[in-house]
């Protein structure tokens, strides 16, 4: 009995390991540009198509480092003081998602998903 | 005497539990959610487990201790702590594991030996899918979790074993207010097998559900209550039903800075029967209160 909890445990992780984690990164992705200057994104309302993958390029143009994250888009990146992040995101569902700069509650934006 | 405190005191709890509930959708009222970030679900409801998968990219590391307290005689506590590293490699999946430690303070309980005990006692690993996501239109997020665990330590008893633990569950939330009332429910198979130090093989299982709901008060507090029911079976295939029991209790979540937590929950049991006791609750399988508390740091 053992053993067979044993092999019920492999293929569980066997089967997660199989699920459809990106099933659309095949698809061309949608980039989507933001600055980031003085505490604030500009823009800070961005639109994207919905049902393909989407790469952010965050460029922070401030001189401190800021931390691109959202729960519903579920990332986070932090960009260093004067550069550029580049987050990958699924294709998302029609919807609005925010995001915000972890590290300044002030900062707030938002992709509209149409 | 005894019993009539220990009703006393379910009600004193029970009493501050929907004191606190009402008093705080007052004071959520007056405040402005749509100011505040979005809530990772997955510690807001106690022992029920939220869909939250965290952030890609995100690692945590995380304290989480189980006591569970009180048996029909004797004096019975009991915990075991989860020291826990977890990570979420991608959008949809995460991954924790960790080491597990226990402790047993049992005397005078019937069908127990009496021990004073600490010990590291196993290991475990989860793995989460996150099945449904909740957008802006959809407002139910569904996630399914495996989580095999073995022990050297039996939970109850504390004795010297070797148990393996295959808990499946399904974790779902519903945002009822947005950024403002979640329920949670959650769906619980729990299969284990257990070689005693006499070479003795016992095979029993855990099937139940719970639901919860929960009020954000303040961006970084959350309070609510939760219930679940819990089956017991001496078979893993549900096949010979021993007993079950109803726990209800009191959540507490709250975030100290936007990368550390707490998460707080006090679960009584309220109903429940032995098969073959007339006696009411079930504090053979089950206890007479657990409680949780967890500390996680992210980074």
């Amino acid at each position: 009995m053992l053993i067979l909890m044993k092999k019920l445990t492999l293929a569980a992780i066997c089967a997660i390991a199989m699920l459809p984690v990106f099933p659309s990164w095949a698809q061309q992705a949608t980039e989507v540009q933001v600055s980031y200057s003085n505490g604030q994104f500009q823009p800070s309302e961005l639109r994207a198509p919905a049902d393909k993958p989407i790469t952010f390029r965050v460029k922070n143009l401030d001189a401190k480092a800021m931390e691109f994250e959202s729960k519903s888009l579920r990332v986070e990146k932090v960009v260093a003081a004067k550069s550029e992040g580049v987050i990958n995101v699924r294709a998302l569902k029609p919807g609005r998602y925010e995001f915000y700069d972890d590290f300044n509650e002030k900062a707030r934006g938002a992709l509209v998903v149409q | 005497m005894r019993l009539a405190i220990q009703s006393g005191w379910c009600h004193s709890i029970a009493l501050c539990t929907a004191a606190s509930f009402f008093w705080c959708s007052g004071a959520a009222r007056a405040e402005d959610a749509s100011s505040w970030k979005d809530i990772e679900t997955k510690y807001i409801f106690g022992f029920t487990t939220g869909s939250g998968i965290g952030l890609e990219g995100e690692k945590e590391f995380t304290v989480d201790s189980v006591g569970r307290l009180g048996k029909r005689d004797g004096h019975y506590a009991a915990t075991e702590t989860k020291y826990e590293f977890e990570f979420t490699p991608t959008q949809f999946i995460q991954i924790e594991f960790g080491a597990l430690g226990s402790t047993h303070h049992i005397g005078g309980v019937s069908d127990l030996d009496d021990r004073s005990q600490f010990a590291l006692s196993g290991a475990f690993a989860e793995f989460r899918y996150l099945a449904i996501e909740r957008t802006s239109s959809n407002p139910l997020a569904v996630t399914l979790a495996v989580e095999p665990t073995v022990r050297r330590i039996d939970e109850t008893s504390g004795e010297r074993v070797r148990n393996f633990e295959f808990e499946t569950t399904i974790n779902a939330d519903l945002e009822l207010m947005r950024n403002r009332l979640f329920a949670g429910f959650n769906l619980l198979y729990e299969p284990e097998v257990t070689r005693t130090a006499m070479g003795d093989t016992l095979r029993e299982a855990k099937f139940g559900g719970s639901a919860a709901l929960s009020l954000r008060i303040a961006s970084n507090i959350v309070v609510g209550g939760e219930v679940w029911y819990l089956r017991h079976y001496d078979s893993i295939g549900l096949s010979a039903f021993t007993g079950d029991a109803v726990m209800l209790g009191p959540t507490l979540y709250i975030a100290f800075t936007p990368k550390m937590f707490m998460t707080a929950a006090w679960n009584t049991q309220v109903g429940g029967r032995e098969i073959g006791n007339p006696v009411s609750l079930n504090l053979a399988e089950f206890q007479r209160n657990r409680a949780r508390l967890k500390f996680a740091v992210e980074f």
